[in-house]
């Protein structure tokens, strides 16, 4: 069905036809930006079981040009398309056009990969989503050397996995084969590949210690394009884990399972006792995205049924609230001028909204029951535990009391307290801005209580 | 040994309206609350009234005990395989019903006086309402995972209510600690449903309970001493304490419904809902009566030494909630439950005095600076003197009865140690009480305050409620033993634990045990009465109080260390963790090892770019070079071949 | 049959290669370079067609054309950036044209 080719065509052409309206427009673009992402989501529950598929290449392997969502994907670009209309809708930079083009960029590199079902098309795709956000890192960041770091350290995973890719095909004979159940490969070569996947997968999520591009990246980018970089692309190698790691070369991910979960539980602790004593808002929720997605890997690396279902709620979950937390903050930077803990407080007198969508923002990030982080924290560790792992649920109960500190302190250092004298107090949410953070925390209560579309895997 | 079923699967709507009501009004509070004013009050107030009245008709379905299954049940949502959410009313659930609604109604109507003229009336109701929508998600679950979402909830709800006022540094503190410490537990009881539902493949109670016996007995100690955390985190049990006392930042009716009659006895309620699970496990009976015990005696001994009236009555309801833990603990369900529902209304009426006095002297805490009150105000005396005589048992008020189950329960289950304690923690408790009484409304007033508010009328009307039942509730049910109206309200809950320690009685009988506790008492208060209430201590009051605060143990007025020792050990070692891999080990090692690589490949350039002139007939020389060299060097290596 | 022998051919070819190699190595006018690049080129061209008739096969014929095709785009891109840099100096030397250095 060639819906399934509009949904990843159709934001990059809008993205470059955008460049055609005038240099200093902010309306239409911004307009054009969500309507298109709103277009995607709604393509995307049209076209929920639909595929596409032209022949690429015949030798040295077979690929193709095959798109459609998995029922992993299907959500996470679901996720996407609801991430970019939220961030858009209320996107204050400057020179609004080009960046709302690259966010429109950024969302059809992203659909392309989560849409792909072939290994190569994979491939392509994630090293092209790396490009909207090293320009947004040029453009808009606050250090230029920040952007060439992201860059480097996900180009360098993107190039192990080009190679594993290329390695699978020529071995397997095709790389045609994402979301298919029969296709797994074994043999003396796999361990390699799996190695290049896994590498790739790993500085992308980010793992420790393979994180160290991430804090600045997301501190540096503005916070439309962070809140969809740490919702969405974060994931991709997540996505990697289960629909290539866990379904093409399972044996492997079972075999490396106990270095993959020590990552992990590093990566839990080692994200929640640095974000515990972060100043910076925004690197709070960096270190706690860091200490999330250990999680996810712990999840991924106990192969468990029930875990990867908790994944999935998880992987969702922490898109809608770290979407909702970095869009928050970012309307907070662009009123006080600052998002140090140390320099705001006391805002939640005067900005009850604002407090309010960081409140449910924050709980659901620190796992509260009833919210959506909850859910998918309690059934990954049911199937962590059933499959026989103690330690790491022990680790991982651990970081939620931290994760719990850190994200209270972020929010009483914000909002409660007596007032900062030296900031100015400018004004609660506007209506717009309301209605954007809206749907991420809408989404949040209902998963909260409702998951079971995302388990029904 | 056998145990009721418990219901599954059916349906009673009323249950869910009695559930949500609450919630509609915190949802409208919190949405339209600058709009409603004062209107938002009466509104939660009417609303919880509803889900009283809808509790009260309940009372049948809650309590039919038809083919073996105890109860009315709601199914709700299903999750995936065992994880099956519904609500369940049964005796047990429907006692905490009716307190949480009962008793919080009379506190939220209490609240519309008190908190009148606050910037945030709505807002105040709104976390109110919230919380009793909460608390009835805790208590009507049928299963652990709901159980622990309104078990976070009411933590969330606390955690509101304690930093209401979130101008004050010291509120904000009391707040976070309050909801970090609770969130321990929280994590406890996870682990207690990881362990759970690897065993039985569900959530649901009656599938867990069901399967008790076959649990090995480590498993089950297992499940048992980390649901304990989750008990001790949310009653305030040792160590887990400390959040407790500096909770009492709230609003005083807050520290009521709360922080004494509802939320922090939901530690009881777990162990009483979880009764099969301990019943098969002594080692886990004794951990959680000695809890319990020790929590009861520390509480006690740390009353003592307390001058701020609200935390006085806090480290009270730490130790009375201690002696509910160690008795359902012990096993003697029965005695624990009744102690919280009588402690329900006189630690209610004790606060909303305390919240009378606190009112009218300009939220004056400080009982150094209170003193005559009596002649002030008499309702407020005569309220609380009633409540002090129920707290510490003096026949024939309700604590009497309540605690007289509670402390003969240790002997009958066949922990005399424990009795010793409770016996001693009733002594200390009757000083500390009278302590307060004397020096709040007896002799002269101390303090500067002449004209303070004078509480209306919504006021004084709960308060006044109140004192019948603290007077003579536990007289009009539990008086009688076996045939009380409340054991038999129990026994198709509890009937078969008691039967079963029937037939082995004690060496001390009942009656000799009320005998040795009420002279305890009377010690109690003979020495209260010796140091704050006789002519000369009451005629140079100031300096000798100030004597009395000067001269205070150290281990007392630090409360045994253990807020340091938790400082230490837990948040100062994370703090200093964080900071080390944050500003040494991230910057200067992790990505000092990638710079390491990239300063390598920028020497490699260097070198290779001295090669790039930009003239173009060097690059040609260069070229021709190369190819001539490749030509050379396959003419001659394949010279041998071809000859 | 052939009239010249092969030899010649391939002897001619060189010679009018390795003219165009040192012209290109040696002056410094672009306009000479470019036209002993094209001398190799038609030294190649030579021989792929000299081949082509003593071997009998077609092929070699073909690419000289292709040969010729490259030839004239390389010559209309090189002409193009002689013109572009000749334009603002009126004075072309290849070995002042260095911004590209590394």
């Amino acid at each position: 069905m060639l819906l399934v080719l509009l949904i990843v065509v159709a934001p990059i052409a809008a993205g470059a036809l955008i460049f055609a309206l005038p240099r200093n427009d902010r309306t239409i673009s911004r307009g054009a930006g969500t309507a298109v992402a709103i277009a995607t989501f709604a393509m995307l529950i049209a076209a929920r079981d639909a595929q596409w598929s032209v022949r690429w290449l015949s030798r040295p392997f077979e690929a193709a040009f095959h798109f459609g969502t998995t029922p992993v994907s299907f959500w996470i670009a679901l996720l996407l398309a609801l991430c970019t209309a939220c961030a858009v809708a209320t996107t204050r930079v400057a020179r609004t056009r080009d960046f709302v083009a690259l966010m429109l960029m950024l969302e059809g590199t992203m659909l392309g990969l989560f849409l792909a079902r072939d290994l190569l098309v994979f491939a392509l795709f994630w090293d092209l989503m790396l490009v909207p956000v090293f320009f947004g890192l040029v453009g808009w960041g606050e250090h230029p050397a920040t952007a060439w770091r992201y860059f480097i350290y996900n180009f360098a995973g993107g190039l192990t996995l080009l190679l594993a890719t290329a390695a699978f095909g020529v071995i397997y004979g095709s790389t045609d084969v994402i979301g298919r159940a029969d296709a797994h490969l074994v043999g003396a070569w796999a361990p390699w590949i799996y190695a290049g996947f896994a590498f790739a997968f790993l500085v992308k999520a980010p793992i420790w210690p393979l994180h160290t591009w991430m804090p600045p990246t997301y501190g540096g980018l503005p916070s439309p394009m962070v809140s969809v970089v740490s919702a969405v692309q974060s994931k991709a190698g997540l996505y990697g884990f289960i629909a290539i790691g866990l379904a093409l070369l399972p044996d492997y991910v079972r075999e490396y399972a106990d270095p993959l979960m020590v990552l992990g539980a590093i990566s839990l602790i080692y994200g929640a006792v640095v974000a515990l004593v972060q100043n910076d808002a925004k690197r709070v929720v960096a270190y706690s995205s860091l200490s999330h997605l250990g999680l996810i890997i712990i999840a991924v690396a106990s192969g468990n049924r029930i875990a990867l279902a908790g994944a999935v709620v998880y992987i969702v979950a922490h898109g809608l609230f770290s979407a909702a937390l970095f869009m928050v903050l970012g309307y907070l930077e662009e009123r006080e001028g600052t998002r140090s803990l140390l320099r705001l407080g006391g805002l939640g007198w005067k900005n009850p909204r604002l407090a309010g969508a960081l409140c449910i923002a924050a709980l659901a990030a620190l796992g509260l029951p009833g919210l959506a982080g909850f859910v998918g924290e309690l059934i990954i560790l049911v199937g962590v535990y059933q499959a026989g792992y103690v330690w790491p649920v022990i680790v991982a109960l651990v970081g939620i009391v931290i994760a719990s500190a850190y994200m209270i302190r972020l929010y009483q250092d914000l909002m409660n307290g007596p007032e900062v004298a030296d900031v100015p107090v400018r004004g609660d949410l506007t209506w717009l801005e309301g209605l954007a953070v809206a749907p991420l925390l809408a989404a949040l209560v209902i998963v909260g209580i409702y998951p079971v579309p995302l388990l029904r895997l | 040994m056998t145990h009721h079923l418990l219901g599954v699967g059916g349906t009673y709507p009323l249950l869910l309206a009695l559930w949500l009501l609450p919630l509609a009004g915190a949802v409208v509070c919190w949405a339209f609350g600058p709009q409603l004013g004062r209107l938002a009050g009466w509104l939660v107030a009417g609303l919880v009234a509803a889900s009283f009245v809808l509790a009260a008709l309940s009372w049948g379905a809650a309590t039919q005990n038809a083919a073996g299954m105890l109860g009315a049940n709601q199914r709700l949502v299903a999750w995936m395989p065992g994880f099956d959410f519904g609500l369940l009313l049964d005796p047990l659930s429907l006692i905490w019903t009716f307190i949480i609604t009962g008793v919080g109604f009379l506190i939220v109507f209490y609240s519309l006086g008190y908190m009148e003229g606050d910037g945030a009336f709505a807002r105040f109701f709104a976390y109110m309402s919230f919380f009793v929508f909460a608390m009835l998600t805790l208590v009507l679950s049928d299963n652990f995972v709901g159980l622990l979402v309104g078990w976070g909830l009411v933590g969330l709800a606390s955690y509101f209510l304690i930093g209401f006022w979130f101008e004050r540094p010291s509120a904000v503190a009391a707040a976070r600690k309050a909801f970090v410490i609770n969130v321990v537990g929280d994590a406890g009881m996870m682990f207690a449903i990881f362990l759970i539902f690897a065993k039985v493949h569900s959530i649901g109670f009656g599938d867990a309970f069901a399967a008790a016996g076959t649990f090995a007995p480590a498993l089950l100690f297992g499940v048992c001493a980390t649901l304990t955390i989750g008990a001790a985190a949310k009653s305030a049990q040792v160590p887990l304490h400390t959040w407790l006392p500096d909770a009492m930042e709230g609003p005083t009716p807050v520290s009521a419904l709360i922080h004494a009659a509802t939320m922090v006895t939901a530690g009881v309620y777990l162990v009483a809902r979880c009764a099969p699970l301990w019943n098969h496990s002594p080692q886990a009976q004794l951990l959680v009566g000695a809890v319990g015990g020790v929590t009861a005696l520390i509480g006690a001994v740390l009353g003592t030494a307390q001058w701020d009236i609200k935390r006085i009555l806090a480290y009270s309801t730490m130790s009375q909630i201690g002696y509910m833990i160690m008795a359902v603990g012990v096993g003697a369900y029965e005695g624990g439950i009744s102690l919280f529902f009588t402690h329900a209304f006189f630690k209610a009426q004790l606060f909303l005095g305390a919240g009378l006095v606190i009112h009218a002297l300009n939220n004056e805490q400080d009982v150094r600076r209170m003193g005559g009150l009596w002649k002030r105000m008499p309702f407020a005396f005569w309220v609380m003197l009633t409540a002090v005589l129920a707290i510490t048992g003096v026949p024939p008020f309700s604590g009497f009865f309540s605690k007289d189950e509670v402390i003969y329960g240790d002997l009958q289950f066949g922990h005399p140690a424990l009795f010793a304690i409770s016996a001693l923690t009733a002594g200390i408790t009757s000083y500390y009480m009278f302590r307060l009484l004397f020096l709040a409304f007896l002799g002269e007033y101390r303090g500067e305050v002449e004209h303070g508010h004078a509480p209306g009328w919504t006021m004084n009307v709960p308060v006044a409620i109140l004192v019948a039942p603290s007077v003579a509730i536990g007289g009009a049910l539990m008086s009688g033993g076996e045939s009380a109206p409340w054991a038999r309200f129990f026994a198709p809950q509890f009937g078969a634990e008691m039967a079963a320690v029937a037939h082995r009685p004690p060496a001390i009988s009942e009656g000799m045990t009320s005998v040795i506790v009420f002279a305890l008492v009377i010690i109690g208060f003979i020495i209260a009465w010796w140091r704050y209430a006789t002519t000369e201590a009451k005629r140079d009051a100031v300096p000798r109080l100030a004597g009395e605060t000067a001269h205070m143990p150290v281990v007392l007025t630090n409360l045994f260390y253990v807020d340091a020792a938790i400082d230490l050990v837990f948040v100062r070692s994370a703090q200093f963790l964080g900071n080390f891999f944050g500003r040494m080990l991230d910057p200067h090692v992790l990505d000092g090892a990638v710079r390491d690589v990239a300063f390598w490949a920028r020497w490699l350039g260097a070198v290779v770019r001295s090669f790039q002139t930009g003239l173009v007939r060097a690059y040609a020389l260069i070229l021709v070079f190369g190819a001539t060299s490749f030509i050379v060097y396959y003419t001659f290596a394949t010279y041998g071949m071809r000859h | 049959m052939m009239a010249v022998p092969l030899d010649h051919y391939v002897a001619l070819a060189a010679v009018m290669f390795f003219i165009g190699v040192i012209g290109v190595i040696v002056r410094r006018n672009p306009l000479v370079m470019l036209m002993s690049i094209e001398l190799m080129f038609n030294a190649a061209n030579l021989l792929f067609i000299a081949f082509a008739r003593a071997w009998v096969q077609n092929s070699g014929q073909i690419f000289a054309f292709l040969v010729i095709t490259v030839a004239a785009a390389e010559a209309a891109i090189g002409l193009a950036i002689i013109v572009t840099t000749f334009r603002p100096q009126k004075y072309v030397d290849v070995d002042d044209v260095r911004t590209l250095h590394g």
